[in-house]
């Protein structure tokens, strides 16, 4: 009775030396995170970052006169009525192409702000570090994969329908956006709902594609969309930043992981 | 809480102060405001006055407020889009009038005008020529032209002007206006831009990697100063004519003299602008290294000042800025992210020029700027003394008596002094006990009203230890992080179940009324970070679990019935942000915080499919509308009988199979299910207690919530319920309220309601359910006597108790204070009360402890003079004095409860009645004379008679009683109810009409019009007729040249009943002038 008492207390005692050492180990383990580990995914995270801005190729403040032309040739794979020639020049970027370039800029200011010379501290303040970088890449890529749903008069109303010369005829409406790695265009055929017109008039909510039938009021006069094209390219550099986004933030949670498991 | 109903807050912060990491800065509030549901990200004052104090705040997600700063109301609010990263200030100047705008820039490539009061867009200012989101802004106002300017610099470093005139300022339609100027000046990073007050013709750009002066007309560069030692700028302003404060990111500030080139009153000015070449200034600013040896160097300890100079050499003085004053920032450990700076030049005497920092450790500290220079500029450079410095935690500490915790009598182990941290909670209103998780593992069952009366209030509890009694569950091995109680949420849960999840990886049924642990689920591989109950519909076996969510990213159904999991769904490679369900297709929906969406099928744990972008915003938004489809399938069951063949899953087959059954038993029963769901699940609690935390890792501190008319129904309730307690039939009740007085006629309704819904759920249970559930009945019956042990109490007139004796203004009125004390059982606080106030949209401001401060300390030196000065003298009367808003929510609470009380058989909180419910049967002759009495009170009150006449006819009531000598002898003498009824009386009468005399008009802020004007018509009787007296009370009080002014202020916005044609013009102006926005409050 007595013996079996004063094992269990030795090997008490045993178990709690083994936890003590296996918690200096730890706390060991967690110095080198701090001061290794986090600064070699920094780094990687501010390369792979570095590629995916080189992507977006912003302008140079210095070659302002050149104004570089692009093209895209849009199609659609069941519909041959519409085929899309589109040409970009000099900076007309689509807005989601800006807004992902500036998020992707922001997270990189924010890395770079903590090079090999800083010391962190504690886990919290990479954590913090990570949540920063973390919410400018999904808003990057958020930015990308999830194209803005709008009203139809919203979409009339917008700086798309401003950009043509000459300007497009009065019953035909596009939209212009990026879906993944797509370039997409849309074009809506309108046509005018009399005022005494017998049908229901219900406007339709906000949507990224709105489907034939759908109908808005616009500068006092109803409108129905009477047929939709939709043609779209894919764009060979926007998967690659897609795929750099999804990997940088997978690191951004791993360290993140990381540092939560060893934060108590 | 719905915005309509009268609620009030009553926080107990506990000892540690919640993590405030300052990611903006502004002025010093006095209250934490909650509502944003994202960071915040910019801060900026919304008003000119110093009459009102307005400030605007603007969160990540888009969300925009404006805060009343004195009270923390929320005066509007909105949401756009895109997050805002600055917002500035502006009155714009049309003809005479002068109005608010907000100008705001962001993750978006505009620059929003937005109306001060209303929020609303007004016009954007928009690029031509390449568009880019504005990293700053600045506004001038130009005297000779009369024009305001807005000078932006865009993140590619484009600086833009913007000239708003009359015209554009008057512009309703959304059409842009489009910049007058843009010209590149190479500033790439750029951090802030400020405009110098004093000359009005220079500019400072601040980048990370420099800063620069520019000339304010045409913007040619006068001087660029780069960082060094791997040091970033973030930000700058002129503090004098030649002076500029720059800070950089790890809270150094630095203050240069300018040199003479950039000083317009000096000669010198702009002389080195015609030297360089033709405005090519090299857009490659890194090369400093290689001129470096050419250039003057400034060599001060550590401090290297180059600026490059045109290679033309001239007198280098002329054009090097000299640095005068270091300021380095405190020691302060731990910090998480870089200090916000912000330098606060005062318009007014005595023009204080601040230097305030704030960290993510809660601290301000304050710098005061001299005017002079030191006087060996050169020696080195002088560092500057803090002048003020201060954290959360450190004023949180200094208070004496410390902030009260909800549990902390309980927490203090013998030995330490500081309480254990509590670090999850629930509340189980039904029967009024809060159960708190602390970080040793251990979890407390303790009576809500007992502790915080021990908490806030003084009285015979504070002699006894451990009070109250309370039970603690032992299981966890380390903090509890969530807890919850099935039941609350769904009736389809054991009474008796607890689960609680803990940072050791284990998930634990409880008993809790034997305080027996039941089962210890392992299944998780992280910390438990949430709990949830399913919703109705799913099948019967996932209906008995609940859904665990932990830091590993899995999520685990666990099963309360079977004691197993039955679904684990892990390796989500991100953290989980949100759990939805799609109970007629089986489907759990999982959303990570990457914004990719998982879908799993409950019965066989098979991972249906995984998608990101817009598919899964689509399916997340499906997920919300999930009762309308469910009612849907109903409809089409073999559309329904398909999909669930489609997808192989059993559960949902079976779901299906008992749906139709349910339809058939809702239909046999015929009950009208549509009425019960009308009602909001907890609309009867009177005290709802939420614990919040600021901070995962911060411990949870508690607030109350006081309803204020539910309180008022359930003292009712319980009045008509005294006649015959016993046996409850509809037909007592219906007899019931004819007896009682008016405010029955509310009540009866209400009760007659509730028995049918008891009714139902008899005829429900009976009907459907086995006859296992009489076994279980029987049990729970067993049990429940059982739970006896914890003390059984009067949870209604406890609430009544708490929230009276916290809302009374003590130590005005001696004589009051003795009835209350005495008579009506009401306690006197021991430490101040931290109340709140909630206003539209649910947004809310917190007092902070530190509230009453200045207060407290003059206790302290009252203490140490020797003098006896009671804590409760100083702490009762203070919320009066806070803010409008506050004093009517507070008045209103006070007087309609008092009101209430008065009305009520024996109310008073001292006696046997106080212990359990209400047992015995009480005389009608007395509740008719009570009611009597409690209607000449109110006549009394709502005549606004002066307090001693009503006193004097309440008093003369029981000779008239006496003499009649009808009245046999009851346990409760008539007089001693009539003490009670006229000790409500006289303190419905002192908060209605005396409280002005007595405060003080310094220390009493009037209650507002239009918030008692809007309860006019109050849907609780209690509650509208407070407002109606007060309302006249405070009529009366302005006096005349006060309503008048009253009538002038709001004649504006009332309809105007002229002729049509004739004032076409005038109603132009009414439509157009903004309604202000209190009154909605």
């Amino acid at each position: 009775m007595l013996g079996t008492e004063r094992s269990t207390l030795s090997e008490l005692a045993k178990m709690t030396a083994a936890s003590q050492a296996e918690r200096t180990v730890l706390e060991e383990e967690f110095n080198w995170l701090l001061k290794e580990e986090v600064h070699a995914v920094l780094k990687q995270l501010q390369d792979i970052l570095k590629e995916a801005s080189r992507r977006f190729s912003m302008p140079s403040p210095g070659l302002e006169g050149q104004l570089k032309q692009e093209n895209f040739i849009l199609g659609s794979s069941t519909m041959d009525q519409v085929k899309g020639v589109l040409t970009l020049q000099g900076e007309a970027l689509t807005q989601a192409i800006q807004d992902a370039r500036n998020h992707v800029n922001q997270a990189l200011q924010l890395l770079s702000s903590r090079d090999e010379s800083y010391h962190f501290k504690t886990g919290a303040e990479v954590n913090k570090l990570m949540d920063a970088v973390m919410l400018q890449l999904t808003r990057a890529r958020n930015r990308l994969t999830t194209p803005a749903s709008m009203t139809l008069p919203e979409l009339a109303a917008s700086g798309l329908m401003k950009m043509f010369t000459p300007p497009m005829p009065g019953d035909v409406m596009v939209n212009f956006y990026i879906n993944l790695s797509k370039l997409c265009l849309t074009v809506y055929q309108l046509h005018v709902l009399q005022p005494n017109t017998t049908k229901n008039f219900k406007s339709a909510g906000s949507s990224v594609l709105h489907n034939p039938g759908a109908m808005f009021e616009y500068n006092n006069t109803k409108f129905e969309v009477s047929h939709v094209h939709k043609v779209e390219c894919v764009v060979p550099w926007l998967n690659d930043t897609l795929v750099f986004f999804t990997i940088s933030l997978q690191l951004c949670q791993q360290l993140k992981d990381k540092c939560v498991l060893r934060q108590r | 809480m719905s915005g309509n109903s009268l609620v009030l807050p009553i926080v107990l912060w506990g000892r540690n102060a919640p993590t405030h990491c300052i990611s903006s800065l502004l002025i010093n509030p006095r209250a934490l405001l909650f509502g944003h549901t994202a960071s915040v990200t910019c801060l900026s004052k919304a008003s000119a006055g110093s009459d009102k104090q307005y400030l605007v705040s603007a969160s990540e997600s888009g969300e925009m407020c404006l805060w009343d700063v004195n009270d923390g109301r929320c005066i509007e609010f909105t949401k756009l889009a895109c997050a805002h990263t600055g917002i500035q200030f502006y009155q714009f100047t049309i003809g005479t009038q002068r109005e608010g705008r907000l100008l705001c820039h962001g993750h978006y490539p505009e620059i929003l005008v937005v109306d001060a009061t209303s929020l609303e867009v007004l016009y954007s200012l928009v690029s031509k020529i390449s568009p880019d989101w504005i990293s700053s802004m600045s506004i001038i106002r130009s005297h000779r032209t009369q024009e305001d300017t807005v000078v932006a610099v865009s993140v590619t470093g484009i600086l833009k002007v913007w000239i708003i005139t009359a015209d554009v300022s008057r512009m309703q339609d959304l059409d842009p206006v489009f910049e007058e100027e843009s010209k590149p000046i190479y500033c790439q990073g750029c951090q802030s831009i400020s405009f110098c007050t004093f000359t009005q013709l220079s500019l400072l750009v601040v980048c990370s990697k420099y800063w620069r002066v520019f000339d304010a007309g045409d913007f040619s560069l006068l001087c660029s100063v780069p960082s060094e030692n791997n040091q970033s700028w973030v930000g700058g302003e002129f503090i004098a004519a030649d002076k500029v404060i720059i800070w950089t990111e790890d809270g150094c500030s630095y203050i240069y003299k300018l040199p003479a080139s950039c000083l317009p009153a000096s000669e010198h000015f702009r002389s080195n602008v015609g030297k360089k070449a033709e405005g090519s200034i090299p857009p490659l600013v890194y090369s400093i290294a290689d001129r470096a040896d050419k250039q003057l160097e400034e060599g001060w300890e550590g401090q290297c000042v180059v600026v490059r100079l045109p290679d033309s050499a001239c007198d280098p003085e002329l054009y090097t800025p000299e640095l005068q004053y270091i300021q380095r920032p405190l020691e302060a450990p731990l910090l998480i992210c870089p200090p916000v700076t912000r330098f606060f030049f005062g318009r007014r005497e005595p023009f204080h020029k601040l230097l305030i920092q704030g960290d993510s450790a809660g601290r301000l500290t304050v710098w005061s700027i001299p005017e002079t220079s030191p006087l060996q500029p050169l020696s080195s450079a002088a560092e500057l003394q803090v002048s003020v410095s201060i954290s959360l935690q450190e004023a949180f500490d200094k208070l004496m008596p410390s902030p009260a915790g909800i549990i902390d009598q309980l927490s203090v182990l013998p030995g330490s002094n500081d309480p254990i941290k509590v670090t999850a909670s629930v509340y189980i209103p039904s029967q009024g006990r809060l159960v708190c998780g602390r970080e040793d593992g251990s979890i407390v069952l303790v009576p809500a009203t007992q502790t915080a009366i021990v908490q806030l209030l003084q009285g015979e509890h504070m002699l006894r230890r451990g009070w109250p009694p309370h039970r603690t569950l032992r299981g966890h091995r380390h903090k509890v992080t969530c807890l919850l109680y099935p039941h609350q949420v769904s009736p389809r849960y054991d009474q008796r179940s607890l689960v609680s999840g803990g940072v050791d990886f284990s998930v634990i049924i409880w008993d809790i009324f034997t305080g027996e642990m039941k089962h210890i689920f392992c299944v998780h591989g992280g910390e438990i970070t949430q709990l949830i109950v399913p919703p109705e519909n799913c099948s019967t076996r996932v209906q008995h679990c609940v859904c665990s969510v932990a830091s590993d990213h899995s999520v685990g159904l666990l099963s309360l019935r079977e004691r197993k999991c039955i679904m684990l769904a892990s390796r989500h490679l991100f953290p989980i942000q949100v759990i939805k369900w799609r109970p007629c297709d089986d489907y759990l929906v999982v959303g990570c915080s990457d914004g990719s969406v998982y879908v799993w099928q409950m019965d066989t744990g098979a991972l249906d499919r995984c998608v990101m972008g817009i598919t899964a915003v689509e399916i997340l938004n499906a997920c919300d509308e999930v009762v309308p489809a469910a009612m849907d399938s109903l409809n089409h069951p073999a559309v329904n009988l398909k999909q669930a063949m489609t997808r192989r899953s059993l559960a949902a087959l079976k779901n299906m199979a008992q749906h139709k059954l349910q339809t058939l038993a809702t239909n046999l029963l015929a009950a009208d299910n549509a009425d019960k769901g009308n009602l909001p699940k907890y609309s009867h609690n009177s005290l709802v207690v939420q614990a919040m935390k600021t901070n995962l890792t911060d411990p949870d501190m508690h607030v109350l919530f006081f309803d204020v008319e539910a309180v008022i129904i359930q003292l009712l309730t319980e009045e008509a319920q005294r006649p015959n307690p016993t046996l409850v039939s509809p037909e007592t009740l219906q007899k019931a309220p004819g007896g009682a007085d008016k405010g029955g006629s509310f009540l009866a309704n209400k009760i007659f309601k509730q028995v049918k819904e008891t009714i139902k759920e008899n005829i429900k249970e009976h009907l459907l359910d086995e006859d296992e559930d009489e076994e279980e009945e029987q049990r729970r019956r067993e049990e429940k006597s059982k739970s006896l042990s914890l003390l059984e109490y009067n949870l209604t007139m406890d609430t009544a108790k708490l929230f009276m004796s916290c809302l009374h203004a003590w130590g005005l009125n001696g004589e009051l204070d003795e009835v209350c004390l005495n008579r009506l059982g009401m306690l006197k606080p021991h430490t101040p009360i931290s109340f709140g106030l909630i206003s539209r949209g649910g947004h809310m401001s917190l007092m902070l402890p530190t509230f009453k401060d200045s207060l407290l300390r003059q206790l302290a030196k009252g203490c140490a003079e020797g003098r006896k000065l009671s804590v409760s003298e100083i702490v009762g009367k203070g919320t009066y004095g806070v803010s409008r808003a506050v004093t009517t929510q507070h008045l209103l609470s006070v007087i309609s409860l008092a009101n209430t009380l008065m009305g009520m058989t024996n109310a008073t909180f001292i006696g046997e009645h106080m212990k359990k419910a209400p047992a015995r049967t009480v005389p009608r002759l007395t509740v008719s004379l009570s009611a009597c009495m409690a209607l000449l009170c109110r006549l009394s009150l709502f005549l606004s008679l002066s307090l001693n006449r009503a006193r004097s006819l309440a008093l003369s009531l029981p000779f008239i009683l006496s003499a009649s000598r009808s009245v046999p002898l009851y346990p409760f003498t008539p007089l001693k109810v009539l003490m009670c009824v006229t000790g409500w009386s006289q303190l419905a009468a002192m908060h209605c009409v005396m409280l002005p005399d007595l405060l003080g008009l310094d220390k009493f802020r009037p209650p507002l019009l239009e918030m008692l004007a809007r309860r006019w018509q109050d849907r609780c009787l209690e509650v509208r007729e407070a407002a109606q007296a007060l309302l006249l009370a405070e009529l009366r009080r302005i006096g005349q040249s006060g309503r008048k002014d009253t009538i002038d202020m709001w004649a504006p916005y009332l309809p105007q009943y002229v002729d049509a044609v004739s004032s076409r013009k005038s109603r132009k102006i009414t439509h157009t002038t903004p309604l202000p926005r209190q009154v909605v409050n």
